[in-house]
């Protein structure tokens, strides 16, 4: 074996999740089966606000092979969903709405869960569901939130008085005097569109009930130790007779799974009350009527600048339209608090000052997706960066290195905490990718002789690198920290178990790669387990960047807590001279583990596991038998961030108002690949969904609040044709100084990059047409209608 | 309403009497027990994830009746390995980490079974092939690549050799 060669981090190894999924071999959750099963499916409400006057169920409770039809009556009793533990707990003024697992009386928004019906066979369900027969009365709808904020306008829950779910004012450093002294001040109102992600398995769950073991609840989900404790704690169960597990696969989430979501408390009481295991899948029209919702923010900013292009305050009133706010954890409010928490992003400025109001309205309940809330506010800030540069006659990548964070850590004046960065260096890479300044001007401005449009747009920005306890307690109700078990069984090799639930992020892979490396083995020597609430230490899930941030910290440092134990077992075993038993004396490589002083001196950590497990009486005295460590990982850092800047070219053309990105630049700071090419993977996907976002998806609700885009015919994701053909990733890492590798977390932040790049694109295109983009999406009609007004209003 | 049926996939018979709506999809997951093959959009064919291959054609599985299917030969995920080597689509796959969460990588590699089989296999045609099935985690680029490296490697096989990797 190579000894030289035994650092596997920082390697593009194939992944060992692919071994089974590439052979058709995942475990997702509908491939479960099990005997006895049941089918779960929903009725839902066609109304977007409506009083429930009655339910006919009597004609699908007696269709055979239906085994049980439930309305909210059953939860009649029940405490309301959202308690202390299930609602953010910020600082601003906060209000609750009170809601079922089914609903008593009222619904909320189309697709609503109504009626709850069980059947031996997922076909006889469909039939029976049809059968059920919903008299509403419908009520006044509000779908707007600046109209929801007017006096007079429908109210979602009239015992609040108003639609305001959560208002806060977020306030640091001295804005009245930065206004004061500000050479230019630009005001504009941002608009985002409401839009987010479909992962392509959707919801799902199992749930079992047993006598002896409680409930059993197999779930798609990101964060399967909340779901339990919130699952328990909502139906006063004690944990021992709550199993949350995540299957070994799931289809991807985005964010859209991290909830506690009301459909596991129906399926999980209805296997309690049955007595037989029964399974939901959730259908695309429920899923995109759902979940998967985000954005939707619209910011009133003030911006003060000096002549030589100095951000010195921002002042921002934002208005986030939650919809009704019915969703455990976040409560469609917890996404534009952090998002406003982040609103000058990677820009160094000395005073911020935001009135930030969440209403509800009768749209589904925002729920988590990538860019957490920041993706409206870093498209506005980034576009005001442009905005003012083109009133100050100053270059937009200029622009960007004026304002950029350049002293590390740095704290923003909301008490945002960035550990470490360059953007210096990854805008100066950004800029050579794309030929920028020199090589590019000339090309557009021989592009534009020929009546061509050619434009260039940067956005630069932090991305969560995890989010510390500090943040997540008020926030989630749970902490930030990683926690990871390594344990070395009884042949050498190492298991790691970890309370996550990865679902695409490559931790069976990773995770090998980097305790591998820190006990001389291979990533093939190193399994991973996860996402199960009996076999798992407690942890936050699979959220927030948090894998090479936090938890694979964890997993690293429980691996090394693991050496000196090793090493006096080592030493005993060698028949050293007792001094030798320290772990510095040893180096730890092709499975072996080498006494440095004389590498003759060397025993396989096989030899020492197996001691260590199966024949203790080989100890030496003092040492416990095992070699297990589990290490909860809180860093040192009220917040970790990486710092990245996007950038790209656009042809635009105007008589049409269609354009086409030309290529994509993305400059990214890991902090420390563990595997480039899963860093990689996690930025093509993270901007594909930006740009999604960004030009054609939108879930579009009409003025009654029926939506519109309930397939995905209709909620338009890009396709491998709608991608740019040219996109370079181009690694720019620094280390972060408060993880043991240097490692940042990557994925989570990534589509807030887009928006704004390519709108700053567009208007460079555009420069002889004098336009200003303000809104998203980013759709042709919209480019149309800023380059043609007259045509426009005509038409309408 | 039931029917009579045998579909053969991956080279075995499933001979079964099926309701006349039960889909296809539905067969293969829940009758031959194949589950390698997703469902991502309930029925309403833009996802893509349940393509899978019928008589050498790629079909999405969850926009055909089991019944339609009476007869035909298909090939799924499973199937797509031969003799115990991988396909060099599925390499393809590995080497390039061309998928994240694995969901709709069967759909992806059977439409790409189909693609690479014809003669219609430039750049812009894979991605024309693919734009058939979604992806949220990958943006594709790795897909490319990992469909450029299969084809690479099966121009460089000889005729018998190439023959084998495509069945159907």
């Amino acid at each position: 074996m190579n000894e030289s060669a035994d650092s596997w981090v920082g390697k593009s190894i194939k992944r060992k999740e692919d071994v089974r999924l590439i052979r058709g071999q995942g475990q997702y959750l509908s491939d479960m089966v099990v005997s006895r099963m049941l089918h779960l499916g929903f009725v839902r409400s066609i109304h977007a606000h409506a009083r429930i006057k009655s339910i006919d169920t009597s004609q699908a409770a007696r269709m055979p092979g239906v085994v049980a039809v439930i309305t909210g009556q059953e939860f009649k009793d029940w405490a309301s969903v959202l308690t202390d533990v299930s609602i953010p707990n910020l600082p601003g003024q906060t209000k609750r709405p009170l809601y079922w697992p089914l609903p008593a009386d009222t619904v909320y928004h189309v697709g609503e869960p109504v009626v709850a019906v069980v059947a031996r066979d997922k076909y006889l369900l469909e039939d029976a569901m049809e059968l059920v027969d919903i008299d509403y009365e419908p009520l006044p709808v509000v779908i707007d939130a600046e109209e929801a904020l007017k006096p007079g306008a429908p109210l979602l829950y009239p015992e609040w008085g108003d639609n305001i779910i959560y208002h806060q004012h977020i306030q640091g450093g001295d804005a009245q005097k930065a206004f004061a002294q500000a050479d230019l001040v630009i005001s504009e109102r941002f608009q985002c569109h409401r839009t987010g992600a479909q992962p392509m398995e959707t919801r799902g769950m199992l749930a079992t009930y047993d006598e002896a073991q409680g409930l059993t609840l197999w779930l798609t989900t990101q964060r399967p130790h909340n779901i339990r404790d919130l699952l328990a704690s909502y139906m006063r169960l004690p944990h021992d007779r709550v199993r949350v597990i995540q299957p070994r696969d799931m289809g991807s989430a985005f964010g859209s799974k991290a909830p506690f979501y009301r459909e596991e408390i129906v399926a999980s009481h209805l296997a309690m009350k049955l007595g037989q295991p029964v399974r939901w899948i959730e259908n695309r029209m429920e899923s995109l009527m759902n979940v998967g919702q985000e954005r939707d923010q619209i910011h009133y900013v003030d911006a003060a600048l000096r002549k030589d292009g100095t951000l010195l305050a921002v002042r921002d009133r934002i208005i986030a339209n939650c919809g009704d706010g019915q969703v455990g954890i976040y409560a469609g409010f917890a996404m534009p608090h952090l998002g406003a928490m982040y609103l000058v992003n990677g820009n160094d400025v000395a005073a911020v000052d935001i009135d930030l109001t969440c209403v509800v309205t009768n749209k589904a309940s925002l729920t988590p997706v990538r860019a957490f809330g920041s993706y409206p506010g870093r498209f506005a800030v980034d576009r005001i960066l442009d905005i003012a540069g083109r009133r100050l006659g100053i270059d937009p990548l200029e622009m960007r290195k004026r304002n950029a964070i350049k002293q590390f850590p740095h704290t923003t004046p909301v008490g945002v905490h960035v550990d470490s960065g360059d953007f210096i260096g990854a805008l100066d890479k950004a800029a050579a990718a794309l030929g920028y300044p020199a090589a590019f001007r000339a090309e557009q401005a021989r592009a534009r002789d020929n009546g061509r449009y050619l434009g260039v747009g940067f956005c630069m920005g932090v991305e969560l690198s995890g989010v510390p306890s500090e943040v997540l307690v008020e926030m989630e109700n749970t902490p930030g920290y990683g926690v990871a078990t390594v344990n070395v069984d009884a042949q050498g090799k190492v298991h790691i178990a970890e309370g996550d639930s990865p679902h695409g992020q490559s931790h069976e892979t990773t995770f090998a790669q980097a305790v591998a490396s820190e006990l001389g083995l291979t990533p093939d020597d190193v399994y991973v387990t996860y996402g199960d609430t009996f076999s798992t230490p407690f942890s936050t899930g699979t959220l927030g960047s948090r894998g090479a941030s936090y938890t694979l910290s964890a997993a690293v440092l429980a691996a090394r807590a693991l050496r000196p134990r090793i090493c006096r077992i080592a030493a005993h075993l060698l028949k050293l001279p007792p001094e030798a038993g320290q772990p510095e004396q040893f180096r730890f490589a092709g499975g072996e583990v080498i006494w440095i002083k004389d590498p003759a001196k060397r025993i396989t950590l096989r030899e020492i596991a197996h001691v260590s497990i199966v024949a203790p009486t080989k100890l030496p005295p003092g040492i416990d038998p095992g070699l297990e460590h589990t290490y909860h990982f809180e860093a040192a850092a009220s917040g970790m961030h990486s710092c990245n800047v996007h950038g790209l070219t656009v042809e635009v053309f105007p008589d049409t108002g269609k354009f086409t990105v030309l290529k994509y630049v993305a400059v990214d700071d890991s902090g420390l690949a563990i595997n480039p090419m899963v860093v990689r993977g996690q930025i093509h996907g993270g901007v594909w969904m930006g740009l999604g976002n960004a030009t054609s998806e939108e879930y579009v609700y009409d003025e009654t609040g029926q939506q519109l885009t309930a397939t995905l015919a209709d909620y338009h994701m890009l396709s491998a044709m709608d991608m740019p053909r040219e996109f370079e990733v181009i690694h720019h890492d620094v280390a972060s100084p408060h993880t043991p590798l240097g490692s940042k977390g990557k994925g989570e932040g990534v589509p807030g990059m887009a928006p704004a790049a390519l709108a700053n694109a567009i208007e460079d295109a555009l420069t002889p047409f004098g336009i200003k983009i303000t809104d998203l999406p980013l759709k042709t009609e919209y480019i149309w209608r800023l380059l043609h007004p007259d045509q426009a209003a005509a038409k309408v | 309403m039931s029917a009579k049926v045998s579909i053969t996939i991956n080279g075995q018979l499933y001979p079964a009497t099926v309701e006349n709506r039960m889909l296809l999809v539905d067969f293969i997951r829940e009758v031959a027990g194949l589950t390698g093959t997703h469902v991502g959009c309930s029925v309403e064919g833009r996802c893509g994830v349940c393509t899978v291959v019928l008589e050498g054609k790629a079909v999405k599985s969850c926009l055909m009746l089991a019944v339609q299917a009476d007869g035909a030969r298909l090939l799924t995920i499973e199937g797509l390995a031969q003799d115990g080597r991988l396909h060099p689509i599925q390499e393809g796959f590995w080497e390039k980490h061309a998928l994240q969460c694995g969901f709709c990588t069967p759909g992806q590699m059977c439409t790409i079974y189909d693609l690479l089989k014809s003669d219609r296999r430039s750049d812009e045609e894979i991605r024309g092939a693919l734009s058939g099935v979604l992806c949220p985690c990958t943006g594709y680029v790795h897909i490319v690549e990992a469909v450029k490296a299969a084809r690479t490697k099966l121009d460089a096989m000889s005729p018998q050799e190439r023959q084998k990797f495509f069945p159907l």
